[in-house]
């Protein structure tokens, strides 16, 4: 209808779908726009007049500068370790022929169930002070101090190991998709085994490492349950400095700032990305692709380090994963000590936790808030993806703008900005207050996931063939009636995924979930976090093994529902 | 039936559809011909209703349908990939007209099943998944989805396009057959001269948004009436002045104007008839094609001729032999 003037389609809206669009746009002034203009308000302006004085505090704050330099310390530190890793976990299990590579990948791919606070914890748990490692260190060398296990070498060591599953998603994808005949072709002309891996297969992976390196680099700095659990006084970042700060209302300011040069760095950081997401592409012009064949390495000793090294990761990988599996089926005792007697093994722990209100409410809480925001979510984004799939003009492209502000800013500055607007009454929400509520934690769920629903729901929207509308709509069916019986049905499976991998990264979600929780109401990541302290009680312990593993349980089931069998199919 | 008048269609600056006027008979196979972007298939979807034009009318029986609502304007369409829905089945899908308009369900069973009998869908076909479906069974979905509705117009827009050569021959066989055996006005889009001259009653052939002949296939083919068409339609070759000067066609050719001769008009064997002319020329390129040799010759007066010659079990002209080729005056369009 292009020919249709604006009065005219203004006249052929749906009433319902005006509302509908009502919504959205109040949504988004409400909880995307207004927090975050506000904290810049709640920096720079004291009883309406302009003032640096948070900006004075903060130089004056020798933690706060502190903290600055340490997450800048972690994230250039974690750049070249998560890389390092990384790229060498995808030369074991894609590109040179390892033995046993389908169980080191099985073995490397285990941070994709188990991830954020429930992997720090569970590194501690191994490794920390009555760890069951550190025990057994302590036996070989008993001079060694038992409490080796904190600050920047902690903190670095575990976040290496927990970062690299986006390395072996999408740079393994990256290599899988590198057409051999290129490789073929450089062995035709007399090329080595490493000359061709960096002269033709690196240069072909240097994007998608690019992108992988920004995403470290803002996870570096954005870190929050690692230099909570493992930093100790001596090392802490931004983050746990802002969730110090925000508990004081003297020091709101001071959280605020320090978020908002979080985002600052993000957002420059992200446009870097967005701009070599664009520039640096390599398209194969090979007509006929031919699949990558696994590379031998020539080399006898190169062989034999190599099998080592890739042995050696896949135990890191592994050893927390099986420690945390075997104690969660052991009493309180040997989970204290880390010690395993044959009298030690119960299965008390699991009945706890389905049995006992107390034990099994974190469950329910989680449950509740990652069901609630997966759905509020994706019916959103579903409403947005139509909106931007039927209408192609500006008031479309700053609807997808506004719903993408979220992916340009840490959670941090988007907790901050939710708890220092909304913790007293304001016109635009009715004059209601929501800081300490338990909507807060809800609204925070939802507003970080709509970057990734809607990108995903929108590329579902985007790959369907626009003749179906015009075919239904020449049937005689309404937009609605083509939406819900036509198009629907077909976007479903993949609305459906995204759907379970939201609820699956709510469930355990730390870093936002620490700043907006309900004391009465504490979701999992908050009492997986807490059992980490050394004052928390041995049951305590248990029982967040017990989370823990059914949590990789839940993460195992979803991520194969949504990759696995689409895979095979 | 179906008048368009001073049709006009914009896309800001561009003109996709310029003062378009033309009308099809009722019960006519009518074919919208022409290469890519020049406006057939908007012309179609304006028809349909997708598209609002930016100026004059479309007329249905007399009345004005230019601002009627697609549902309204009786039209079944039929979609390049067909766009039968995915997710529903056959019956599904030919019923969903019929569920909109919310016809009773004994009413849709019976239509639905008698359209599936008329398209030659068999019963187990329809709780079949649409993709489970080859090209040709698709295509019936198609059309029984766009004739259960009993519209006054069937609008094809490229059916055939998506499938490969030996498919195409077949469908286009049945989908005459449909239309002959549904009576119904059929407005047919498609780039592929083959299918219009072989499908249609008449063609209009389209460029850059203009229409240039409204004809009979024989007429579009035999008497292009621009240099576009002729050139559009059909292998052909065209007369350079220097032949026309060096030879006897000079007293009937004027060789100030583009001159072209179908391949199959030009022959090798001497033509009765009084303004039949002899070139002499070499064979420079012979191809086979089974029934037919197709020859290139370079002719003693200047340029190319290209002839076909039946396979009749001869020995073949060999590249290089010297040849008189022959043409009637009568056969050459000019422009």
């Amino acid at each position: 209808m292009y020919a249709q003037t604006w009065k005219g389609r203004f006249r052929t809206v749906h009433p319902a779908a005006l509302v509908l669009y009502g919504l959205i746009a109040w949504f988004i002034a409400a909880f995307l726009i207004y927090p975050n203009l506000n904290i810049y308000y709640q920096i720079f302006f004291k009883d309406g007049v302009f003032s640096l004085e948070a900006v004075e505090k903060l130089l004056s704050s020798g933690r706060a500068m502190r903290s600055l330099y340490n997450s800048f310390l972690l994230a250039v530190s974690l750049v070249v370790t998560v890389n390092a890793v990384g790229i060498t976990l995808v030369l074991f299990t894609e590109y040179f022929a390892i033995k046993g590579a389908k169980l080191l990948r099985f073995g490397y791919y285990t941070t994709l169930i188990y991830s954020g606070v429930v992997l720090v914890s569970g590194y501690k748990f191994v490794y920390g002070e009555n760890g069951f490692v550190t025990k057994l260190l302590a036996g070989w060398f008993p001079k060694m101090d038992t409490s080796w296990f904190h600050g920047y070498g902690a903190v670095l060591f575990v976040m290496t190991f927990a970062c690299t599953s986006n390395h072996v998603l999408f740079l393994g994808n990256a290599m899988r998709k590198i057409d051999y005949q290129t490789i073929e072709a450089a062995r035709n002309m007399g090329a080595s085994t490493f000359y061709i891996f960096r002269r033709v297969v690196l240069p072909v992976l240097k994007p998608t490492l690019f992108a992988l390196t920004i995403l470290i680099f803002l996870t570096g700095l954005a870190a929050t349950s690692a230099p909570l659990i493992l930093g100790g006084v001596e090392f802490q970042t931004i983050t746990p400095m802002i969730l110090t700060f925000s508990k004081s209302m003297t020091s709101r300011d001071l959280a605020a700032l320090l978020a908002l040069i979080l985002g600052l760095a993000t957002l420059i950081l992200l446009t870097v990305m967005i701009r070599l997401e664009r520039g640096g592409h390599f398209m194969s012009v090979s007509k006929v692709k031919s699949e990558l064949v696994k590379q031998r390495i020539a080399s006898r000793l190169g062989n034999a380090v190599a099998h080592t090294l890739a042995y050696g990761l896949f135990l890191i990988y592994m050893i927390p994963v099986v420690l945390i599996v075997v104690f969660s089926f052991t009493d309180a005792h040997s989970i204290a000590t880390a010690t395993l007697r044959p009298g030690s093994f119960t299965l008390d722990n699991y009945a706890l936790v389905f049995s006992s209100m107390t034990a099994f409410k974190p469950y329910l809480v989680s449950i509740a808030y990652a069901a609630a925001a997966s759905v509020a979510v994706v019916a959103l984004a579903l409403a947005a993806s139509r909106i931007l799939h039927k209408y192609k003009n500006k008031w479309a492209t700053a609807l997808e703008y506004a719903l993408l502000i979220p992916w340009m800013l840490p959670a941090t500055l988007i907790a901050i900005g939710l708890i220092v607007t909304f913790n007293e009454p304001r016109a635009i929400l009715g004059n209601l207050v929501l800081t300490g509520t338990v909507w807060m934690l809800l609204i925070g769920y939802v507003i970080v996931h709509i970057p990734f629903t809607l990108r995903m729901v929108k590329a579902s929207f985007f790959s369907l063939d626009p003749n179906l509308e015009d075919a239904a709509r020449s049937l005689g069916a309404r937009t609605f009636y083509t939406f819900r019986k036509v198009l629907l049905p077909i976007i479903l499976p993949s609305t459906m995924a995204v759907l379970a991998l939201n609820f699956n990264n709510t469930l355990a979600d730390y870093d936002l979930t620490v700043f907006l929780y309900h004391p009465l109401y504490q979701p999992l990541g908050i009492v997986i976090k807490n059992s980490t302290d050394a004052q928390a009680l041995a049951d305590t312990r248990a029982l967040t093994l017990v989370y823990s593993v059914i949590l990789m349980v839940m993460s195992a089931i979803t991520l194969y529902f949504v990759y696995g069998k689409s895979r095979k199919g | 039936m179906i008048t368009f008048r001073d049709l006009q269609i914009h896309f800001d600056s561009f003109h996709a559809v310029k003062d378009l006027n033309l009308r099809i008979e009722e019960g006519e196979f009518f074919t919208f011909l022409g290469p890519s972007g020049c406006g057939k298939t908007t012309i179609l979807r304006s028809l349909a209703g997708f598209i609002a034009p930016s100026g004059g009318s479309i007329l249905l029986k007399n009345r004005d349908i230019t601002h009627v609502p697609i549902e309204h304007r009786g039209i079944g369409m039929v979609f390049q990939n067909y766009a039968l829905f995915p997710t529903m089945n056959v019956y599904e899908n030919i019923a969903f007209g019929m569920r909109v308009n919310k016809a009773g369900k004994a009413e849709i069973d019976r239509e639905v099943r008698d359209i599936a009998r008329k398209v030659d869908l068999q019963e187990e076909q329809l709780f079949k998944k649409v993709s489970e479906l080859s090209g040709g069974q698709q295509q019936r979905v198609a059309i029984a989805r766009a004739l259960v509705l009993k519209p006054s117009i069937l609008a094809l827009d490229e059916p055939l396009s998506n499938l490969d050569a030996k498919l195409r021959v077949q469908l286009r066989h049945e989908l005459k057959q449909l239309q002959q055996q549904f009576g119904i006005t059929t407005i047919y889009v498609t780039h592929d001269q083959e299918e219009a001259l072989t499908l249609s009653n008449r063609i209009a052939v389209f460029n850059s948004g203009n229409l240039e002949q409204v004809g009979t296939p024989q007429e579009i083919y035999n008497h292009s009436r621009t240099e576009f068409v002729c050139n559009f339609i059909g292998d052909i070759n065209r007369i350079e002045p220097e032949m026309i000067a060096g030879s006897r066609l000079r007293e009937k050719v004027d060789p100030g104007r583009a001159a072209y001769i179908r391949n199959e008009k030009v022959s090798m064997h001497p033509l009765p008839g009084v303004d039949a002319v002899q070139l002499r020329g070499t064979v420079i390129e012979r191809e086979f094609y089974g029934l037919y040799s197709k020859y290139v010759l370079r002719m003693a007066a200047g340029g190319l001729l290209k002839t076909i010659e039946q396979e009749s079990g001869q020995a073949p002209r060999r590249v290089g032999e010297e040849a008189w080729v022959y043409m009637r005056t009568g056969d050459i369009m000019q422009f």
